[in-house]
């Protein structure tokens, strides 16, 4: 007994070592490509000059009931700084006033326009132009979920990249030109994701962000370091290895016959920007075809996080469902032989141990200690020392995040910022990351039992 | 391993607080120092000779050259060299080529913007070195600069570069021979066209839509009848202009690759007639969506066919795909949209 103790302490250990020195080496790896990116900002912060080669762009913006604020976001996309756009909004079945709504305001009109049916999805009702914005169409189709939505959207767009947007989503006037640049530097360029923040306290005014600023709530807090971590050395250390895995829903950019290719988003999945990500890598690494899925580190795109613990918990289950899925569907990317790379080989099994079933092994390493503490078999100092390697490693990361933001964006210049920041830092730790990891292994359990 | 985690967080802490602390001062001292460069730039643009430009500290030199750069960036002619003339009275000019081999990438590429606006001759072997051999970023950089010091040497040193160098974006490059107008752009582009590389051909091809469009086009058009290539006919069809071209235009429009097919009724839409009704209608019957918006569209323009005529073919057309895309293409010529007040 006491021999199975010891081995399955030393196991949770390892694995708490293990997992935080994997993210250690990504945030080290993300330090050379921001500081590079940094070193680029005297030339790119230059005044844009357009030359006409820039590849014109979809932006898709599926909207499901959003009556109170769909006109605002079409009227601040329409504001985007980029030479050739159009907009794309689809109207997936909302039983509110949403078409009612954009038809109001941008004077919409049915138009005889031709469907091209190249994705399966739902089938459309009208078709819209609008009289006052030539580059903006709304589509009026039966509900099928975001995933369709796109899709239909992706059918009926015309230009060779598209780019799916949340209606919610807030973007800045050089967001798509940003997101897009790897596009103009790169021909086998198939996808490019921005980093996504948190709006939370900042000033916001006709959907363009205005001011950055920390929340008041503590809630909202302690995602902001939540995604400093995920974006600036998850993806960008993966963006690195040339494997990145997860692109964020919110604000990416395809090339659209790639996707088409691969059959377009899959309207069952829970997290379909993961699965077509995944899937991406897999379809073209088994065809041995060239191609790069770019990551932008540039803040470009930010959204409202959850301010309440029932609204953040469904989106941390959903989440991990949605991780899970994606990673299982797409499970032949572990398998292509050799033509794996560093996606089949290193990010997938990464993810594979540490973001599916690593919920799993937390929440069952901190069950074990607290179990053996409380019946005697592990001393109260192991105790201690386990709850302080588990703190003191989740901290170091949280502060190397924070260490990467001030060496690149420096979005929050005063002390005072950076006050609050470091103590959500020691905060999440204290309970915050264990009620999420406890969250995932809900997603987890959910998704083993579908 | 839980102390020793502990205390690196905490030495980043430390180090997080030093480097902003060093931040805030620099920023401080530049803000300060920023009203006076900015007044003496824009005086300087009106005459240099006046103009007292206050002490540059090596710190804050980078940062004053990234705001001549800005300013360079927005002016032409006289008022752009007029800011050279600053720099070089007051003894930046040495400031800047030791910039341009600057070992920080950051400086560097700060160093090689500035050189290329100053039109620095000095830096001329230097820049031409990383142009020809350097990384994608610096290489770029370096050319972009010599096209700035003098554009026709440099378009005769980088060429082929121009063309053949995928890692050099296509529209950046487009951005600089804009830049430069068809006068200087266009002797050169019509050399390199004239020797047809096998490489970069399609780009070049692209490139040349920054010349002067008679002479691009001679070049371009007579490759209709002696090219398969699909990029070369691609660009071809798009200087069709007249009707020696239609043999070329109609036999591309039974071409296998579908963007041949599209660019063939792009361009029998711009130059066709009545003749060409038949090929059109064909392609109004293609398999790919494209291929039949482009036939519709050059339909709506074909000289010589009426309105009323279009709505009869559309009324006859037996393909309903053909009916449908000629509909949309009949509501998108009769679209009036509202101009906003």
């Amino acid at each position: 007994m006491k021999t199975l103790v010891l081995v399955l302490e030393w196991f949770f250990i390892l694995y708490f070592v293990l997992v935080n020195a994997g993210y250690m080496a990504l945030n080290l790896l993300a330090i050379p490509s921001l500081r590079r990116k940094t070193a680029l900002r005297p030339l790119e912060d230059l005044p844009p000059v357009y030359s006409g080669f820039e590849p014109p762009v979809s932006l898709l913006v599926p909207a499901y009931n959003e009556q109170a604020t769909i006109a605002t976001s079409v009227r601040s996309l329409l504001q985007l700084d980029y030479p050739e756009f159009e907009i794309v909004v689809i109207n997936d079945g909302s039983d509110d006033g949403t078409l009612e709504a954009l038809k109001q305001a941008f004077q919409l009109e049915g138009f005889p326009e031709v469907y091209w049916r190249r994705i399966n999805a739902q089938p459309i009702r009208t078709i819209y132009h609008s009289r006052t914005h030539a580059n903006l169409r709304v589509i009026d189709k039966v509900n099928g979920g975001r995933a369709d939505a796109l899709n239909v959207g992706i059918n009926a767009s015309r230009y060779p990249l598209f780019c799916a947007v949340d209606a919610d989503s807030i973007l800045q006037r050089d967001s798509l030109r940003r997101v897009v640049e790897p596009f103009l530097d790169d021909p086998t360029a198939i996808a490019s994701g921005g980093t996504v923040r948190i709006a939370n306290g900042c000033t916001v005014s006709g959907g363009n962000l205005e001011k950055v600023e920390l929340p008041g709530n503590l809630l909202p807090l302690l995602q902001i370091v939540e995604y400093l971590r995920a974006f600036l050395f998850g993806r960008m250390g993966w963006a690195t290895l040339d494997a990145v895995l997860v692109m964020s829903g919110a604000f990416g950019v395809f090339r659209k016959d790639a996707l088409v290719e691969a059959g377009g988003y899959k309207a069952q999945v829970i997290g379909e920007d993961m699965e077509l990500v995944v899937r991406l890598h897999r379809l073209l690494r088994a065809r041995g075809e060239r191609y790069k899925i770019h990551f932008v580190p540039d803040p470009i795109c930010w959204t409202e996080a959850p301010e309440s613990l029932s609204v953040l918990k469904d989106q941390r289950i959903r989440w991990q469902q949605g991780l899970c899925e994606s990673l299982h569907r797409n499970r032949e990317l572990l398998k292509t032989k050799n033509a794996g790379g560093t996606p089949g080989f290193l990010a997938f099994p990464f993810f594979m141990v540490f973001e599916c079933y690593g919920p799993l092994i937390e929440i069952a390493g901190y069950a074990f200690m607290t179990a053996m503490f409380l019946l005697g078999q592990v001393s109260g100092l192991a105790f201690a020392a386990f709850l302080a390697l588990a703190f003191s490693l989740g901290f170091l990361l949280s502060v190397s995040a924070l260490l990467l933001e001030e060496l690149s964006f420096h979005l929050y210049p005063r002390f005072s910022q950076m006050g609050a920041l470091v103590c959500s830092a020691i905060v999440e730790n204290l309970g915050y990351r264990q009620l999420v990891t406890f969250w995932r292994l809900v997603g987890l359990a959910r998704w083993l039992r579908s | 391993m839980a102390l020793g985690a502990l205390a690196l967080a905490l030495l980043l802490l430390l180090a997080m607080g030093a480097m902003r602390q060093l931040r805030g001062w620099r920023a401080a001292r530049i803000a300060h120092a920023e009203n006076a460069w900015r007044d003496a730039l824009s005086e300087a643009a009106d005459d240099p000779n006046d103009v007292r430009l206050p002490p540059i500290g090596r710190f804050e030199m980078p940062a004053f050259l990234v705001l001549w750069n800005h300013f360079q960036e927005s002016l032409k002619g006289e008022a752009s060299d007029r800011l050279g003339v600053l720099l070089t009275l007051h003894g930046i000019d040495r400031h800047v080529l030791r910039l341009t081999r600057a070992r920080s990438l950051r400086l560097k590429l700060i160093g090689i913007a500035a050189a290329g606006h100053l039109r620095e001759q000095r830096a001329w072997p230097y820049l031409e070195n990383l142009a020809l051999n350097g990384g994608s970023i610096v290489s770029f950089a370096a050319a972009r600069a010599l096209l700035r010091i003098e554009p026709r040497r440099a378009l005769e040193v980088l060429g082929a570069a121009l063309s053949a160098r995928e890692d050099w974006s296509l529209a950046r490059i487009g951005s600089i021979l804009q830049d430069l107008g068809p006068q200087v752009v266009t002797g050169p582009l019509v050399t390199m066209l004239l020797k047809r590389p096998k490489k970069g051909l399609d780009r070049l091809v692209k490139l040349a839509r920054f010349g002067h469009r008679e002479r691009i086009s001679t070049i371009v058009r007579g490759w209709l009848g002696s090219s398969d290539e699909m990029e070369v006919l691609l660009a071809a069809l798009d200087y069709v202009e007249d009707d020696s071209d239609l043999p070329w235009a109609k036999a591309a429009a039974g071409h296998t690759e579908w963007r041949v097919r599209m660019a063939a009724a792009k361009a029998l839409g711009r130059i066709g007639g009545r003749a060409e009704l038949a090929v059109l209608l064909e392609l109004l019957r293609d398999p790919i969506w494209w291929v039949r918006y482009h036939a519709a569209q050059a339909l709506t323009h074909l000289r010589g066919l009426e309105p009323h005529e279009l709505d009869t073919l559309r009324e006859n057309a037996r393909d309903a795909f053909a009916a449908d895309m000629l509909s949309q293409a009949l509501a998108e010529r009769r679209w009036q949209p509202v101009r906003l007040s």
